[in-house]
């Protein structure tokens, strides 16, 4: 009885996140349906799904911006509402979709602001936190960038800025809502391998599928506000599910050059192409 | 195009206290620099201790230079500070870069209030400054009322207060259509703003408004500055963003009712002055702000000095010359930034 307990206790302490029949709605529309879940220390999740079925929704839930209607979201076994905004922030970084475009405001400037919720307002920059900031900068290798405006930069740039203030903001969780968007193929997978390099968990949507299956422990495809599959790459990316869900059809095979699945679509009328 | 910090620290500085000087020289009746210095820190610790003699400066010049020059020339330098510096904030948390002072009909409220206390209340129950003081802060709860939910998005925001500002103003209007000459032309006056009849007691309110505001405004600077990147961003950094928009917009719209009440309306200041701190000095929100106190005092003591000698005998409203000299300096700099990027 008792070794049933504490390895259920265990099971549940390795959880970062947990999803009890989650609800989301706005102006009476269900958005996000009873989704039930859990996502554990080190994870690596991809969201995956078709335009509107509600992963940034799901994301803003996990980060606080969302207010759950319905169900229990506990993080860090604890219930998600009972943190302060500012506990949260000292635990989940952020990225999200839309980077500041405002009044050029200065690379290390836009860096610097990971620092906010760890730092009291009356504090003064310390040199100390002047080394964090420049590491975090040269991790992304934007050192010589590091006084230009944030304005001037490109899309892959802008986002490598993005990850370097969620390094400083040194979380245990990092969200990414569409972290690829906007980016060539080569910024794509510079920007998620740096990801990947923080060793923290990492909850994060995604558009292309054959990046999630390159670099996603575990993917959740959602459709239409409803957890659809969850699981591996290898359970949750099936023909079926491009089909019912994606709406596309595809052949999957095992990708050349790393361990994970490629996903070849076609697009020409019913034939499946050939590489 | 950008210079090093410290050495436009020191710079603006020295622009402000050469300007201040300058104003308290030029005038109707001309004085000189040593004349000033010695009015300023001989003649009037011998007055205190009661020894004479020692101050050659005429008595009428030592009452000009205290009496009517130095009220007149702080309450500028407040004036283009407080504007400046509240302006900055405003652009900031609403991502707007022609958000400005006035944005929520705080002129336009103060002008009713100060309309109504002439014409109105003119047996002098009320004065001009109070009337427009207390019509400056109701325009600010008129439009939160109105406003209501809409308060947390920043588009409807400032719309809500470019409707309260033409509300008010259709009232201004009104009375002063069906006012006599004499009162309508006074009112015009004070709405095209002046320091002129700027008292010692005056300065009082201002000062320690601008001052309270300036040292809220840093210590919220990062959060500010988080704010103005994005309120999505700002959110997961943990700041209670909409707190701190409603906070800073309230400080930001007494320090205008209070400066609104003193000088009339002088517009352009506090859009134009964050914009060209920002050119210069990039923009890392204290750099800004205090680039805005010096750059945004100097100038207004420059438009004051202008307003004063351009005619004359005469004194030209100051919310005129401003946006005068204003809009063309704006041009230049819109021009030649254009030609940097």
């Amino acid at each position: 009885m008792s070794s049933i307990g504490s390895s259920l206790n265990q099971q549940h302490s390795s959880a970062v996140f947990a999803a009890d029949k989650i609800c989301w709605l706005v102006d009476e529309q269900l958005i996000l349906d009873c989704l039930t879940f859990e996502i554990k220390a080190q994870e690596f999740v991809g969201i995956i799904g078709p335009n509107g079925a509600g992963k940034s929704s799901l994301l803003r839930c996990l980060y606080g911006l969302n207010e759950i209607c319905a169900g229990e979201l506990t993080f860090q076994n604890k219930p998600s509402h009972t943190y302060t905004r500012r506990e949260l922030a000292k635990q989940i970084a952020v990225v999200v979709q839309e980077p500041p475009t405002h009044f050029d405001m200065k690379v290390s400037d836009v860096v610097a602001m990971g620092l906010i919720p760890h730092k009291s307002l009356l504090a003064f920059s310390s040199p100390q936190e002047q080394i964090t900031i420049d590491n975090a900068i040269e991790m992304v290798e934007l050192s010589e960038k590091k006084n230009a405006a944030f304005n001037t930069l490109s899309g892959g740039e802008k986002q490598r800025v993005m990850v370097a203030r969620a390094i400083v903001q040194n979380p245990q969780v990092l969200i990414l809502d569409e972290p690829t968007n906007h980016l060539d193929i080569q910024h794509q997978i510079e920007v998620l391998q740096l990801v990947k390099r923080m060793q923290v968990t990492v909850i994060l949507s995604l558009h292309d599928l054959n990046i999630a299956a390159a670099f996603c422990d575990r993917l959740i495809l959602l459709d239409k506000g409803k957890i659809v599959a969850d699981g591996s790459c290898d359970q949750v990316l099936t023909q079926q599910n491009l089909k019912n869900i994606f709406r596309i059809d595809g052949q999957i095979d095992q990708h050349p050059f790393h361990s994970g699945r490629r996903i070849t679509f076609n697009f020409t009328d019913g034939k499946v192409n050939e590489i | 195009m950008k210079f090093k910090y410290s050495f436009i620290t020191i710079f603006s500085l020295i622009l402000l206290i050469f300007s201040l000087l300058a104003a308290t020289v030029i005038g109707s009746v001309d004085l000189t620099f040593g004349q000033v210095f010695e009015t300023l820190f001989i003649c009037n610790e011998n007055q205190n201790s009661g020894i004479q003699n020692s101050c050659s400066v005429d008595p009428v010049y030592q009452k000009i230079i205290w009496e009517i020059r130095l009220p007149r020339i702080l309450m500028a330098f407040l004036t283009g500070a407080g504007l400046s510096i509240t302006g900055a904030i405003l652009q900031s948390v609403t991502r707007n870069p022609l958000a400005d002072p006035y944005l929520f009909g705080i002129s336009s409220g103060a002008a009713l209030g100060a309309v109504l206390a002439i014409s109105v209340f003119s047996s002098g129950i009320i004065s001009v400054t109070f009337g427009a003081l207390s019509g400056g802060i109701f325009s600010v709860i008129l439009m939160l009322t109105l406003a209501g939910r809409a308060v947390l998005q920043v588009e409807r925001l400032l719309l809500s207060g470019v409707a309260v500002s033409f509300m008010l103003g259709a009232f201004t209007s009104l009375i002063i259509y069906y006012s006599d000459p004499d009162t309508a032309s006074t009112l015009l006056f004070w709405m095209m703003g002046s320091f002129s009849n700027s008292q010692w007691q005056d300065l009082l309110l201002p000062a320690i408004s601008i001052t309270i505001g300036f040292i809220l405004f840093l210590i919220y600077r990062s959060w500010i500055g988080a704010i103005q990147a994005g309120d999505e961003g700002a959110f997961t950094l943990g700041i209670p963003v909409n707190q701190l928009r409603l906070m800073m917009l309230i400080i930001c719209s007494v320090i205008t009712a209070i400066l609104v009440a003193q000088v009339g309306g002088i517009g352009f200041v506090g859009l134009m002055i964050p914009h060209i701190s920002r050119y210069i000095v990039g923009s890392t929100l204290h750099k800004v702000l205090f680039m805005c106190v010096t750059i945004g005092g100097s100038f207004m003591l420059w438009v004051d000095v202008v307003a004063h000698s351009l005619i004359p005998d005469q004194v030209l409203p100051v919310g005129i010359v401003t946006a005068a000299i204003g809009s063309l300096f704006f041009f230049l700099i819109l021009k030649s930034r254009g030609r940097a990027l």
